[in-house]
């Protein structure tokens, strides 16, 4: 069965693109370690290869963001997870955050659905191994049975499209929440808790903060509250501020949007340290 | 004496300018341009979304984020409540600012 290929350095990485036939769909997967989202990501990744075979024409290729700056300049990343679809030396598609069931109907849509060989993997049998009828291309419907395969897969937290039907195992105690809450605003040197996803914000104030990092090339971490209510409440608990967007540097609230807009115009040197173009490479935690 | 048409502005009024002594304050209701969001469906408050651009001396020597929970505590109440204020945009200025910000304008 397929497997995820973790490029270790550039080269690894262009010897392997260029020993692969040119149409072979990469599934090119960029992630870092400080953040959380990126592990969901990882184990779904590594779920979906595996319901292709050995042979199949795809490689997922992962690679670490800020070990590989130059390829993620050139893949224009600036928030991590990220999967670009790759063919034939053109981009096909991106897929910006942990949306498990997005990155599947995108493989899918160029791959189509992995064949029933799963049985190797950690997940139980499927129920239909056969062929499915014609439905790659109704990648959006995660329910169709093609993608039955990946149903072990329990959405996390960070997963938009599922979470909200998400029950945790229990529910956590304050202290535990808080403690959780602590790590995930050090997730990221830079933070940014919104509504929605930067590629579909669900929130005017959300979708100018985005745009704003964007503007200023800010490489930064993204957590969907909208897919998390424990956290939504329990931020606001946390950080002692009702609204969001929240961005947070290192670990501590800088604020909402109205802040960050007023520090970029006052302070030249703001978020300096984490962009993507010119500046020094993001900080490691 | 008749029902005020705007109780969460008043309320607001009343507590930044009781605690904040602001030489400006304006509060803007900006709710009707979101009144059709999907996130405001079923709300009838017409005073959801607030921008409020307030001067006072007590911000004085206060990092913004200090500054804006300021405001956001004297309004804890209206945010907290079912149907409250849904989104504030805050403008926090010291008297000093806003004159240089004045300034600069005037110079443009």
């Amino acid at each position: 069965m397929a497997t995820v290929k973790e490029m270790p350095d550039e080269s690894a990485f262009a010897s392997t693109i260029s020993a692969l036939p040119p149409s072979t769909l990469l599934v090119i997967y960029f992630h870092a370690p400080w953040a959380a989202p990126c592990k969901q990501m990882s184990t779904v990744l590594s779920a979906l290869a595996s319901t292709y075979p050995a042979d199949a024409p795809l490689s997922f290729l992962s690679l670490n963001a800020e070990e590989l700056p130059e390829i993620s300049e050139q893949y224009d990343v600036t928030a991590v997870p990220y999967i670009v679809l790759q063919k034939d030396g053109r981009t096909l598609e991106t897929v910006s955050g942990s949306d498990a069931a997005k990155v599947r109907a995108a493989v899918e849509k160029y791959a189509g659905t992995g064949s029933g060989d799963a049985t190797k993997s950690s997940l139980p049998p499927l129920q239909a191994v056969t062929k499915p009828p014609q439905n790659a291309a109704n990648g959006a419907n995660g329910s169709a049975n093609g993608t039955k395969n990946l149903a072990a897969y329990a959405p996390s937290a960070s997963d938009p499209k599922t979470a909200p039907e998400y029950t945790s195992s229990e529910p956590a105690s304050k202290e535990e929440l808080f403690k959780r809450l602590g790590e995930l605003v050090k997730a990221a040197p830079v933070m940014l808790f919104m509504k929605g996803t930067p590629s579909a914000p669900q929130c005017g104030f959300s979708r100018q903060t985005v745009s704003l990092l964007r503007e200023k090339g800010v490489r930064y971490g993204f957590f969907n509250i909208l897919a998390d209510d424990e956290v939504r409440q329990g931020l606001k608990e946390f950080a002692d501020w009702p609204t969001f967007p929240q961005l947070w540097v290192g670990g501590e609230l800088v604020g909402g949007l109205d802040i960050v807009k007023e520090e970029f115009e006052n302070d030249d040197e703001f978020l300096k340290d984490y962009v993507v173009k010119g500046g020094p490479a993001a900080a490691a935690t | 004496m008749s029902q005020s048409l705007t109780p969460m502005e008043d309320a607001m009024r009343a507590k930044l300018t009781e605690s904040l002594n602001p030489t400006t304050l304006e509060i803007i209701n900006d709710s009707h341009l979101h009144s059709h969001h999907k996130a405001m469906a079923g709300v009838t408050s017409k005073e959801t979304h607030f921008r409020v651009i307030i001067t006072s001396p007590a911000f004085q020597s206060k990092p913004l984020l200090a500054r804006q929970r300021m405001v956001n505590t004297l309004l804890k109440e209206e945010l907290a409540q079912e149907g409250g204020i849904h989104a504030l945009q805050l403008k926090t200025r010291t008297p000093e600012e806003e004159d240089r910000m004045k300034a600069k304008e005037a110079e443009q």
